[in-house]
């Protein structure tokens, strides 16, 4: 009888053990699963963190940011100098390539850290915005000045975006843009110039062709987004300028009819009917692609302005980095520049609002943006920024920087953020000219296909 | 007698528990949660869920790649069939019934892919593709087949094939050794008769080796099913990402776009389930045509 009893007991205990695990497992807990982040302070408690103290800010900051082509000199740079700054606060970083994808338990759970620099693969400021995840600071940022008085509203490059009538979900903090690099010192050394125009570039692809017997132009067919946005948008809106490419990225049906989506199509299946575009280029990622211009199989490639920082370990020391933006205009009007601005933002759900604000108001001045410039070759989203001063920028850079804070040289485009409902026509559109660019840059599929293919899923999706 | 056998089953079950609770938080869990996430539209990426019944399954429906998907896993599931089960089904019976020396060598060599990462045997056949400096448009060049040479995986109707080589050949060696184990335990005497009955070495593979080591092939056949199905999403994803354009797209594959990439996560798990309904129906239609009588002499 004792025998039995014990064994009941066991029993009983084993299969109390087992529902524990089961339960354990099956819990929504997701704060533990941000163990592979880059976590310099204890874990988040969901406890909400003690008010600012008169003597500076205390309690814990959470930064969420994502380290890609730009490195994380920076970011180590200004979160210390912060921290310095306000010895009582503890700051923790959550930050690496995967960084969106490690901290999406952490949104998903509604326990996300106090900023999020909202940039790389997983992160999607749109869908963050229609799901209620970040802050209105609309208000905060309206106060806000720099240095010399001037409001930070009217000194950035790309502007603050204002959603529902004027509400500031995000602050503009790199300016990032797409568009087309070459081989200064190989151009001069060749007397090749560099093209200013559609007619201009392609005689110049044309050119090198026949002098090198390579194709001129390289670009990743494994990511088809880099043409899109490196050569397709900046095309259809020095055709038909922003309203033009907001309506074309958003599946509006007219858009995809007018005659100036034709156009910048023709020159696309120009480039490939010259074949000056590379044979390979389908099978490539991003990474060889951008190898093979640096070893000069290839002259022209549409890359952002990461691609020097992000290379710069493969490149030959005789290459210099040349920058345009993507000449798909027409002779004599200005060159087209679509930014793609990577923002930061503090979460609705913030613990430490007021240290949040206080962060993103600290890194908007002149000084950062220098650093910013010189640790990773991009350009902070801050006009009237001399770089030519500084000595850690490189030379690119520096005739970039001009160039963009130039109006006459260079007509910005803005892509507007749609809303919730646009935005999943704007993803599917998004795939459909990824798939049919491919063809037509294999000369599998004309102009004219291409266009009434996305004309149809227009109408398809607009139904 | 009967308490003993109660003891048994007790013990057999405390024994199957744990493996058991394991296999229902892992695998159970997740699937029922799969499905559950099919029907709402869901980023993935916060605690905002939209249910919408079956819209995510009625847009599968109409969707045209998911079409070329499936049709591009089965393409994958019958070349790796035919490719892997020839292969190594050949080189099994090579290296037991010739007299190799170097058998043990060749059993190492062709095991080698297999303890490899499937992302470096994709990263490994892109550099021999290449292109430009690839081995394979190096090789045609040499032996004057110029025209030959291509952007094998930038070329559409050469993609699917470019992929399907790697992945044959990185299957070999598992299967071969597995064949292996059951043509050793083929009794040598078999052999020996069919030879005095003057049976030609075919005819012994034919009528001895094939039908007494079927349950190897058979159990060989359902598991390059079912990891084909389940496992080329890794070496396209690497080698291709689906493209160029949806050519060489997968299930998994589109899975991982619309989940991950399109902040679509409800599609992605409708896609998911489409999976595993494709698998099972799949594994169910193969274990039907598969089933033989055991043959024993």
């Amino acid at each position: 009888m004792v025998h039995k009893k014990g064994m009941k007991q066991f029993w009983l205990l084993f299969a109390l053990v087992g529902l524990l695990m089961l339960l354990a497992a099956c819990s929504g807990d997701d704060t533990k699963d941000d163990v592979a982040t880059n976590v310099e302070g204890t874990e988040a408690d969901g406890t909400p963190e003690e008010p600012a103290k008169e003597d500076g800010l205390s309690g814990k900051l959470e930064i969420q940011y994502f380290v890609g082509g730009y490195g994380d000199e920076w970011w180590k740079q200004v979160i210390g100098d912060f921290k310095n700054e306000n010895p009582n606060l503890e700051i923790v970083e959550h930050a690496g390539p995967n960084i969106n994808t490690e901290m999406n338990t952490r949104w998903i759970s509604n326990n996300p850290p106090d900023v999020v620099y909202i940039d790389g693969a997983g992160a999607n400021e749109t869908q963050m915005i229609a799901e209620g995840q970040l802050m209105d600071i609309s208000d905060f940022v309206k106060d806000l000045k720099m240095e010399d008085g001037t409001p930070l509203l009217d000194s950035f490059i790309s502007p603050a975006e204002e959603i529902d009538g004027g509400k500031i979900y995000s602050l503009p903090l790199v300016f990032d843009t797409w568009g087309i690099w070459y081989d200064s010192n190989w151009f001069k050394e060749n007397n090749w110039a560099a093209p200013t125009d559609f007619d201009t570039w392609l005689s110049s692809m044309e050119q090198i062709k026949v002098e090198t017997n390579i194709a001129p132009f390289i670009t990743t067919g494994q990511h088809p987004q880099y043409f899109e946005r490196g050569v397709l948008n900046p095309a259809f809106a020095a055709a038909g300028g922003e309203q033009f490419l907001n309506d074309l990225r958003n599946g509006v049906v007219e858009a995809w009819q007018r005659p100036e989506a034709l156009e910048v199509m023709k020159k696309v299946q120009k480039m490939a009917d010259a074949k000056v575009v590379d044979p390979g280029f389908a099978a490539y990622n991003h990474t060889q692609s951008q190898m093979n211009f640096l070893l000069h199989k290839n002259a022209y490639i549409p890359v952002g302005f990461w691609l020097p920082n992000e290379m710069k370990n493969d490149t030959p020391s005789d290459l210099e980095f040349g920058f345009t933006p993507t000449p798909m205009n027409e002779p004599g009007e200005p060159l087209a520049l679509v930014p793609d601005i990577r923002t930061i933002a503090v979460s609705e759900k913030a613990k430490n609002p007021e240290a949040a604000k206080a962060f993103l108001e600290f890194i908007f001045t002149e000084k950062y943006a220098q650093d910013f410039a010189a640790s990773t070759g991009a350009i902070m989203n801050l006009k009237n920024v001399d770089l030519s001063a500084n000595t850690n920028v490189p030379e690119f850079l520096t005739g970039i920087n001009d160039m963009i804070n130039n109006p006459d040289a260079v007509q910005l485009y803005k892509h507007h953020t749609p809303d919730a409902e646009v935005q999943k026509i704007a993803v599917e559109i998004t795939n459909e000219i990824k798939l049919q660019l491919i063809e037509v840059l294999l000369g599998k599929k004309t102009a004219e296909q291409f266009i009434d293919i996305m004309t149809k899923k227009s109408q398809e999706l607009r139904k | 007698m009967a308490q003993s056998a109660k003891q048994r089953y007790l013990f057999l079950a405390f024994c199957l528990l744990p493996t058991f609770l394991l296999f229902l938080v892992f695998t159970v869990y997740p699937m029922l949660g799969g499905l559950y996430y099919s029907f709402f539209e869901w980023s993935g990426t916060s605690s905002v869920k939209t249910f919408i019944g079956l819209d995510n399954y009625v847009k599968l429906w109409n969707d045209t790649i998911i079409k070329q998907a499936i049709f591009n896993d089965f393409f994958f599931v019958f070349v790796k069939v035919i490719g892997i089960m020839m292969l190594s089904l050949f080189f099994a019976v090579a290296l037991t019934q010739l007299r190799i020396k170097e058998a043990p060598f060749y059993r190492i060599v062709f095991f080698f892919p297999n303890i490899m990462s499937v992302v470096v045997i994709g990263i490994l056949w892109q550099f021999i593709y290449d292109p430009s400096i690839g081995l394979v448009n190096s090789f045609l060049m040499k032996v004057g087949l110029t025209e030959w040479a291509r952007p094998w995986l930038g070329d559409m109707t050469w993609v699917l094939p470019s992929i399907a080589i790697p992945a044959i050949w990185a299957g070999i060696g598992l299967f071969m050794l597995l064949l292996m184990g059951g043509i050793s335990n083929v009794p040598k005497s078999l052999y020996e008769a069919a030879d005095i009955d003057g049976a030609s070495e075919w005819q012994q593979f034919w009528r001895i080796t094939v039908p007494l080591i079927w349950p190897q092939i058979k159990t060989s056949i359902l598991y390059i099913i079912i990891t084909s199905l389940n496992g080329s999403f890794v070496l396209v994803q690497v080698m291709t990402g689906g493209g160029p354009g949806s050519a060489s797209e997968v299930m998994g594959s589109y899975l991982y776009q619309r989940a991950f990439e399109d902040f679509q996560f409800g599609y992605g798990a409708a896609i998911g389930v489409l999976i595993l309904v494709v698998s099972l129906i799949t594994v169910l239609i193969s274990q039907f045509i598969l089933k033989k009588e055991k043959v024993e002499y």
